[in-house]
């Protein structure tokens, strides 16, 4: 029965549209680092996240970068580059890690959205105005998130030169948190508000 | 518990194993269609439990346990092979309950608070939760996981044997 109903369920995540490539390596870092950050949080009031707001990048993020090589902006390098006259040409790019739904709730205005886990729709499109930027802003939720990293490592490794990925660390949180504009929708939907990252 | 006739009492504790088969049912079917349908989500956090890095044996865990978890619903709560289906929600259960706890020790120590207030999301499909109250309910779907496994609950079932054949099935 146990060999049935897992036949049965791989059979169910072969044919999903959501399903995982199970050969895929998800998790694309060179080190590993010794256990993921906590994903949990002490029982108080306020948001499952609230650790990461405004907060340092937690330990193993600041280290499998470091490991990487990949430049950290923080918050003043990544508004910077995001008034740079350069974002209005594409040749300064934000990239958005998350998923499709935490994207609409709100990004960086001009943000790409590119979601590592599923890049089929996103990858073409990126990767064009990726060759073309000379200055690549990857971000996702913030604080122990370590999607900016894998989706920076997935397009450089797709042929994208490392030396133009900054990965800002704070995040969607800490960006929304100091006030910056946050665009809610599709891309240059014009919809500027305040997320709830 | 199978071949003798059902008293009064019997049959109260059967009714209410029947429902508890439900329960079952229903809850592995809800929280296995939850992380079916956002696979990617639940291997994130299979990977936080740190039981293996290996890309193969993640994706497989992640992709297949939320199914698995909907086949064993949905044969409990049709009534289909009912006492194999609770001895693999027991092989489930009992070790991730294991790994869920081994986990919040491991989140009392580090972030130092008493461990009933540890609170994570622990791929149970409910989101974040209280380790204490995870724990009381994991061991009661054990529990009742167990009572189906000791023959009970087999009222208003489509085969309650896949085996075998006769009036009981």
């Amino acid at each position: 029965m146990a060999i049935v109903g897992a036949a049965i369920a791989f059979a169910a995540n072969a044919v999903s549209p959501r399903g995982l490539v199970l050969a895929r390596n998800y998790f694309p870092t060179a080190v590993q680092v010794a256990g993921p950050a906590p994903a949990a949080s002490p029982a108080q009031p306020g948001p499952a996240e609230t650790n990461a707001v405004g907060a340092a990048p937690a330990p193993p993020v600041a280290e499998s970068l470091d490991a990487e090589s990949l430049q950290r902006a923080d918050i003043d390098q990544a508004a910077a580059l995001f008034r740079d006259p350069r974002y209005q040409a594409e040749l300064v790019v934000f990239i958005d890690a998350r998923d499709e739904a935490q994207y609409r709730e709100g990004h960086v205005p001009g943000a790409y959205q590119f979601d590592h886990y599923r890049p089929e729709k996103q990858l073409a499109t990126v990767l064009h105005v990726c060759q073309l930027a000379e200055q690549i802003v990857v971000y996702c939720t913030g604080g122990d998130c370590e999607d900016s990293e894998f989706a920076a490592l997935a397009l450089i490794g797709v042929g994208i030169p490392k030396e133009r990925f900054f990965i800002y660390v704070g995040g969607m949180s800490e960006w929304a948190a100091q006030g910056l504009p946050v665009e809610i929708g599709e891309r240059n939907s014009g919809n500027i508000g305040n997320a709830e990252p | 518990m199978s071949a003798m006739p059902l008293t009064g009492r019997h049959r109260r504790w059967d009714i209410a194993a029947v429902l508890a088969r439900w329960l079952l049912g229903g809850l592995f079917l809800q929280m296995g269609l939850s992380k079916a349908l956002d696979p990617v989500d639940f291997l994130k956090l299979v990977r936080e439990y740190d039981l293996t890095q290996h890309p193969l044996l993640l994706n497989g865990i992640a992709a297949a346990l939320p199914w698995f978890e909907v086949f064993c619903g949905v044969l409990l709560l049709a009534g289909v092979a009912v006492r194999g289906s609770a001895l693999m929600l027991v092989a489930m259960l009992v070790p991730f309950t294991w790994v869920v706890f081994q986990r919040a020790l491991a989140l009392q120590a580090d972030l130092g608070i008493p461990f009933c207030e540890v609170k994570f999301d622990c791929g149970c499909g409910a989101g974040e939760v209280y380790i204490c109250r995870k724990l009381v309910e994991n061991g009661l779907l054990i529990l009742f996981s167990a009572w189906l496994l000791m023959g009970w609950g087999r009222r208003l079932c489509a085969r309650y044997a896949l085996m075998k054949s006769g009036p009981e099935n």
